[in-house]
């Protein structure tokens, strides 16, 4: 019974997926055409994670139904996702040119 | 007292029992034992490319400083890596119409959607391999710099996840189709499914941090 009505929780109707998809689609081609116009690195990198981190979200929470499901299985990816994001971000500080090790 | 949950319903191949309601594989959590592996699998897959990610990142810097040096923006094209993004984000919806419509008995709709992301997968594959080709013949290979190096790890292990995604997609497909009231059929695409969508979230990574910025 849990099972079902967790399924029920996640599942949504077609047209939403389509616009979901549409919206992830439309993101796409943004960063694309962003990169195309040549911003300042500094301006140009933090649009683009936003928006990579928007798509990630959507796929997640409403492809994978991780919004909504049981929280076993979002403890199950979200600890080891904050683990790689936090390793990540730690060893780009560390390898920096700037303050790092390798500087 | 309580009854503890009965798991005698669970058959593997669709006899006839199998028209009895899908019985999930419940744990100590209360939750299906099956979607918490895979969930288990996929959060260690992502430590596993976060892993390969923060090498490119890390090295990045340091191929540009040495004297094999090769640029990235030299070699990678942005508008024929966006359109394999296309194909795998495609695919993505493709995968979560198949599982709707599997929830809704829709067999026919199920069919289209599944093989359909089967498609898209391996189109996706064959681009690879040309991308792959093409590098390779502009001297870009494994050993001709940390760009190649790191590039032909990190895009090489997502590709063969997306095989390996493509081969368990095309199994759930046959499997689904020979024994179509198999209890276990919903669990089986959504397991396959959120496999899917994970290699698709890896390459929504790759494409910003490795082929954007």
């Amino acid at each position: 019974m849990e099972m079902t009505h967790a399924h029920e929780e996640g599942a949504h109707s077609p047209r939403f997926y389509w616009i979901v998809g549409g919206v992830l689609a439309a993101i796409t081609i943004v960063e694309v055409l962003i990169t195309l116009i040549h911003l300042p690195h500094p301006l140009l990198v933090p649009i683009l994670l936003v928006l990579s981190v928007i798509k990630g979200a959507g796929v997640i929470m409403f492809f994978m139904h991780l919004r909504g499901d049981r929280p076993p299985y979002q403890v199950m990816f979200l600890i080891p996702f904050t683990l790689a994001v936090t390793f990540i971000l730690f060893f780009l500080l560390l390898f920096s040119q700037h303050v790092g090790i390798a500087g | 007292m309580s009854t503890p949950p009965t798991h005698t319903t669970q058959d593997t191949h669709g006899t006839p029992s199998s028209h009895a309601a899908p019985a999930p594989m419940l744990g100590s959590l209360g939750v299906d034992s099956r979607k918490l592996g895979v969930w288990a699998f996929i959060g260690s897959e992502t430590l596993f490319f976060a892993a390969l990610i923060t090498i490119y990142l890390i090295m990045a810097p340091v191929n540009m400083a040495r004297s094999d040096a090769q640029d990235p923006k030299e070699f990678l094209d942005i508008a024929f890596t966006s359109l394999l993004a296309a194909i795998l984000l495609a695919s993505s919806l493709t995968m979560v119409l198949a599982l709707a419509a599997n929830k809704r008995g829709d067999t026919r709709q199920f069919r289209i959607w599944h093989l359909a992301t089967v498609i898209l997968g391996f189109c996706f594959l064959g681009g690879q391999v040309y991308e792959f080709n093409k590098l390779l013949h502009e001297g870009v290979t494994l050993s001709s710099s940390l760009f190649g190096t790191s590039f032909f790890v990190l895009t090489g292990f997502h590709g063969t996840h997306v095989a390996i995604g493509a081969i368990w997609l095309l199994s759930t497909f046959f499997k689904v189709t020979k024994y179509p009231d198999s209890p276990e059929n919903a669990m089986d695409i959504e397991l396959a499914g959120l496999y899917w969508h994970f290699v698709d979230l890896v390459w929504v990574a790759i494409f910003t941090l490795i082929y954007l910025i």
